[in-house]
């Protein structure tokens, strides 16, 4: 059974087809990046896969859950809330723009979800905050507010928050296009090590030489389709479509 | 003197706290109400807004006040002033504060919301730990004019006949024929807005530890 399961989804805004049946699969380990050009369709999709958005069409199910399924009308039909909120439990977001609380502290930030939604004891739920905390090198900032950290450590709260959860899927969208190129290297540095613990994760990104290094699998995004999949050092190093080559080349210029 | 002004300021203080404990929770359900995703109930918040806010509270107070007997026919009693009052009083910052809510809660980015979304927080877990405080910070300002602004406002119950500072001074004014305790209730009132102040102050740097 895949940890992500989505099948031919399609989403719309209006008239524009965003998504115009998406596939994926994603298994315990694997790490995902998602990649291709701006208006493709990454973020959508991540959106669907976290019901953020609502699809128009297709299967979406997380392990044994099936939180999205077409009706007989041909239109996606989302199960119960009851299913919904069991499936929230198995995946956690990165956002590119962190969207930590700002009047949380950053201990608050990790262990607040836990407490309210999970109904951890308190003191359960800070051990473990603390123990990611110190994991994401941010020992000594537990009682600091988001605004007092740079970038980069507030995207790594933000990672501990969402492994806090613990998802058995994490996703990134875009979790460096925030930060400057040295706060990029350590929020890297901190995926990259999920990465050798063998944490499930999908990553949309615009680091080539970072998706190529620790993604295992590799999804080219453009116009709402899926271009070419494939193992991430292969698409990468010898893309097989013109429009990937393109991208790329585009990408080794810069 | 003093002390007949000092009288008045309890009735004044009255009608400022009164209003303050139903205007604010009041003014959350008008600010939902306004931004709901069912039309009608958005229509009768916008109605209801723009009647308060669009006619004068001296109107207002009247309209409670002598309502019933006029369109009803009913005789109320003695203490219906003060009833008229504050409901005068609070339906009338209600909508005030509930435009001060809405622009705090529009203000707050949608991240916050799809961050709490997809941490599993309810709806109302959402609005309550994680909106709310975040938008009581940004309106503060705002809600301190509007508070301040209330202060002064008391003054009007003197059209119903309630003694609070204004219509005692005004009593004492004509008795003595002086201007004297016109004076001094403007500087009670200004004392009254001086800690006001304070306290506002006091909040607001509480609320200063972030900014974002």
């Amino acid at each position: 059974m895949h940890v992500v399961d989505l099948q031919d989804a399609k989403k719309s805004f209006g008239k524009t087809e965003v998504l115009k049946g998406i596939s994926l699969e994603v298994d315990k380990g694997d790490v995902l990046a998602i990649i291709g050009p701006s208006g493709g369709g990454k973020s959508t999709l991540l959106r669907c896969l976290t019901m953020l958005e609502t699809l128009d069409g297709g299967r979406l199910a997380y392990g044994d859950l099936v939180v999205a399924e077409n009706g007989p009308d041909g239109h996606a039909t989302y199960a119960p809330k009851k299913v919904l909120a069991e499936a929230k439990t198995r995946y956690g977001l990165v956002f590119q723009n962190f969207n930590l609380f700002p009047h949380y502290t950053v201990l608050k930030n990790v262990i607040d979800p836990l407490i309210c939604v999970q109904k951890m004891p308190r003191e359960a739920a800070e051990t473990r905050g603390r123990g990611l905390l110190e994991k994401m090198g941010l020992t000594g900032k537990e009682h600091m507010v988001p605004c007092e950290l740079s970038g980069g450590q507030q995207q790594r709260v933000a990672i501990a928050r969402a492994l806090a959860m613990n998802p058995d899927v994490l996703y990134f969208d875009e979790p460096t296009s925030a930060l400057d190129p040295e706060l990029t290297r350590e929020v890297l540095r901190v995926i990259r090590e999920l990465a050798l613990e063998h944490m499930t994760m999908v990553i949309v990104t615009h680091e080539m030489s970072f998706a190529r290094d620790v993604a295992d699998k590799l999804i080219f995004m453009d116009g709402g389709t899926v271009v070419e999949r494939g193992r991430a050092t292969d698409v990468i190093n010898d893309p097989q479509h013109e429009r990937t080559r393109l991208f790329l080349a585009n990408y080794q210029q810069h | 003197m003093f002390g007949l002004l000092l009288d008045g300021l309890a009735l004044t203080a009255q009608i400022f706290i009164v209003t303050l404990i139903g205007a604010l929770p009041l003014g959350v359900v008008v600010a939902l109400a306004r931004m709901s995703r069912f039309r009608v109930v958005a229509a009768i918040a916008r109605f209801y807004i723009s009647i308060l806010r669009g006619t004068p509270l001296m109107l207002q107070l009247m309209a409670i006040m002598f309502g019933p007997y006029y369109l009803f026919g009913l005789q109320m009693g003695p203490d219906w002033k003060f009833w008229a009052c504050d409901i005068g009083f609070i339906l009338n910052y209600a909508a005030y504060f509930g435009e001060i809510y809405r622009s705090g809660i529009q203000s707050i980015p949608r991240g916050q919301y799809e961050a709490a979304s997809v941490l599993g927080y309810s709806r109302a877990q959402t609005f309550m730990k994680i909106v709310l405080p975040q938008v009581v910070k940004r309106i503060l300002p705002a809600m301190g004019n509007e508070i301040i602004t209330l202060v002064k406002d008391t003054s009007l119950a003197f059209v119903l006949g309630i003694a609070e500072m204004f219509s005692q001074a005004k009593a004492l004014a004509a008795r003595e024929v002086s201007m004297v305790p016109y004076a001094l209730a403007a500087l009670i009132y200004w004392v009254f807005c001086l800690l006001i102040e304070f306290i506002l102050n006091r909040v607001e740097k509480r609320l200063d530890y972030y900014h974002n």
